[in-house]
């Protein structure tokens, strides 16, 4: 008797372990790419060429890294691309709290058209709007004694009117949040004589602060991955980081031959540059992770 | 979450007519007043829909006019450019209408749209049936776990906070000249070579989607944590139920899982296939990305790029919420 039951109690364990087997494989290959980056990011030269060294560098080396600083300007592009970016998430932060709370609170009429505008907006593929809307910029551009392509301008004003970087799942996170705070607040505090705008911040924003970062962080991420838009209407005028990287390559080049040096771009200098460019948001996930998975769980686009 | 908000309506609907039928027994005592007391409640109600239609719209106003001005007019217009040829020239922008010349020259004079748009088809197809299947293996393997999940979540979101154009198409770099020496890793593999005997084009494309797991693995981030999300949300007494009439967890996985978790793949297959859409890795992106670049004469051209593709992009969503659709609201009607 004991033996069977034995038996029984041992086969789940043997397939909880294959499970474990089976998704530690898959982490490796989530990670393999982010590891190929850091382990070339220290590699000296040689290393590089030694077709004995896979993983682990024989010589750590900060060469590749300094490189790599200097060509991509790490200080000015950092801070252009952390203030470029925090500006469009509070821009987007703003409005889709704004957009969440009507959706949420208010009745009014066509409110279900409203919603699946909303959610068209998300299907709809970027490059069909990117045409007019450059035209529609530079017909402003020439209206006005100052340049609008070239500048944040543009885009600011999209983010400012709701139109920004997956903006639709911004709204979900705040409508969903916002059906989660009682209705009964509300109305205390508009027999306490609140209007809708101080309703609106007493009660519902101090409430939210929590949902508020994680808004404002998926926006930062998103609008600092953003090369499409950002390529069209920003151009290269402010250095920003991702953008930079694309153009590593011939950087590079330009500036090695200026300095009349022999230096020749490898894998190393172009991993060392990518690792630099994902650092900041590698730091930023290590100290808020569980913020943006709770994030995406609370859109409610999984139904409740 | 569209239910919820359908059920709203309903409830104060409800609250109307209990308050109607409140005021009935007063009606029958005594008519007049009691007419006059329905048109206050009325005029009550109309009020309080002024109100919420007032408020409503006050909130949603920057949306609203973002919408009009940045989404709804751009995508009206596209369709209008697409047949015209623009100039630029001091006086503005020249737009003349030349019918379908655009259409012509991209699919029969243009030598490098048709092809791109094949490659852009032979890639998000693929790419999109297998981070759907392979993120809901994952998901339904971690639901199976109790410890660790974390640590696995944490994990597997991780790409989705770095992905990027530039930083996909520096590891793509990094692979391609990583296998530079071994033309083919796959030709050793009597699978592969089966496979091949058959259809050299299919596996060409299998080989393209093993060279390049770890990339589309990483779009599988958010459809994980949706997946992941909606199997908790599965009623476990179903489970129960089906136990008790001796179903194995094979059965379970088909008949109740999968069906419930239908509309969350539908969700997940949209973001995968708008997110595959954006990156380097997309050849007509950079097409069009060109083709906009030439302010000079390119925009009529490039919005016929652009409506072209985007008629292929929502043909694909129309197809997936074809698949996806929940079949027992046919029988209803029926």
């Amino acid at each position: 008797m004991k033996k069977k039951n034995r038996a029984v109690n041992v086969f789940p364990k043997i397939q909880k372990l294959l499970i474990y087997f089976v998704l530690i494989c898959i982490s490796f290959v989530f990670l393999k790419p982010i590891f190929g980056i850091i382990s070339k990011t220290f590699m000296s030269t040689a290393d590089v060429i030694d077709p004995a060294v896979e993983w682990l560098p024989k010589k750590f080396s900060l060469a590749n890294i300094k490189v790599a600083a200097n060509v991509l300007k790490v200080g000015k592009t950092l801070t252009n691309s952390i203030m470029f970016s925090g500006i469009l998430a509070i821009c987007q932060t703003v409005v889709s709290a704004l957009t969440g709370y009507a959706l949420s609170r208010f009745n009014f009429r066509f409110k279900h058209f409203w919603f699946v505008m909303i959610l068209l907006a998300f299907i709809i593929p970027l490059p069909v709007l990117m045409v007019p809307r450059l035209m529609m910029f530079v017909s402003f551009q020439e209206m006005l004694p100052f340049n609008l392509i070239g500048t944040p301008i543009p885009q600011v004003l999209m983010a400012l009117l709701g139109q920004g970087v997956y903006s639709t799942v911004l709204i979900l996170i705040f409508n969903n949040f916002f059906n989660m705070i009682p209705h009964v607040l509300d109305e205390a505090a508009m027999i306490d004589g609140a209007g809708p705008l101080k309703v609106f911040y007493h009660v519902v924003i101090k409430m939210s602060l929590s949902t508020i970062l994680v808004v404002f962080l998926f926006s930062f991420v998103w609008n600092w991955n953003e090369t499409y838009i950002t390529g069209t209407l920003l151009r290269n005028s402010i250095e920003l980081m991702p953008a930079k990287l694309g153009l590593f390559n011939s950087e590079f080049d330009s500036m090695a031959s200026a300095s009349g040096s022999a230096f020749k771009i490898n894998e190393a200098y172009k991993m060392a540059a990518t690792f630099l460019s994902i650092a900041p948001l590698l730091v930023l996930y290590a100290f808020v992770q569980k913020r943006f998975i709770q994030g995406i769980e609370n859109t409610g686009i999984t139904g409740e | 979450m569209m239910k919820k908000q359908n059920e709203k309506p309903v409830q104060e609907k409800k609250q109307e007519i209990q308050q109607k039928k409140d005021q009935k027994p007063e009606m029958q005592g005594a008519k007049p007043q009691g007419d006059a007391a329905v048109k206050i409640n009325r005029k009550k109600v109309n009020a309080y829909q002024r109100r919420q239609n007032r408020l409503g719209y006050l909130f949603m106003m920057p949306w609203i006019i973002g919408f009009v001005i940045f989404t709804l007019f751009p995508f009206a217009a596209t369709i209008y450019l697409s047949f015209t040829d623009v100039r630029t020239s001091i006086l503005g922008w020249e737009i003349d209408f030349i019918g379908m010349a655009n259409y012509v020259t991209a699919f029969f004079k243009n030598t490098e749209f048709v092809p791109a748009l094949l490659s852009f088809l032979a890639m998000i197809i693929p790419y999109t049936f297998v981070v759907i299947i392979v993120s809901f293996i994952i998901a339904y393997l971690m639901s199976k776990l109790t410890k660790f999940r974390g640590t696995f979540r944490t994990i597997y979101f991780l790409p989705v906070i770095i992905m990027s154009g530039p930083v996909m198409s520096q590891i793509l770099d990094a692979n391609v000249s990583e296998h530079m020496e071994e033309v083919s890793r796959y030709d050793g593999l009597f699978i592969m070579n089966m496979i091949e005997s058959y259809s050299p084009q299919f596996a060409h494309t299998l080989g393209g989607v093993l060279d390049e797991l770890s990339v589309i693995l990483w779009f599988t981030g958010i459809p994980i944590v949706l997946f992941i999300n909606g199997l908790q949300k599965i009623n476990p007494s179903l489970f129960e139920a089906a136990k008790i009439d001796s179903a194995n967890s094979w059965q379970i996985l088909w008949k109740i899982i999968i069906p419930l978790i239908k509309p969350i793949a539908l969700v997940c297959t949209i973001f995968t296939i708008a997110q595959l859409g954006t990156y380097d890795t997309n050849p007509v992106y950079d097409l069009i990305k060109t083709a906009t670049g030439n302010m000079s004469g390119g925009l009529g051209y490039a919005a016929t790029y652009a409506w072209i593709y985007s008629l292929i992009v929502l043909l694909i969503i129309g197809i997936a919420f074809l698949i996806f659709k929940d079949r027992k609201e046919k029988k209803r009607g029926v």
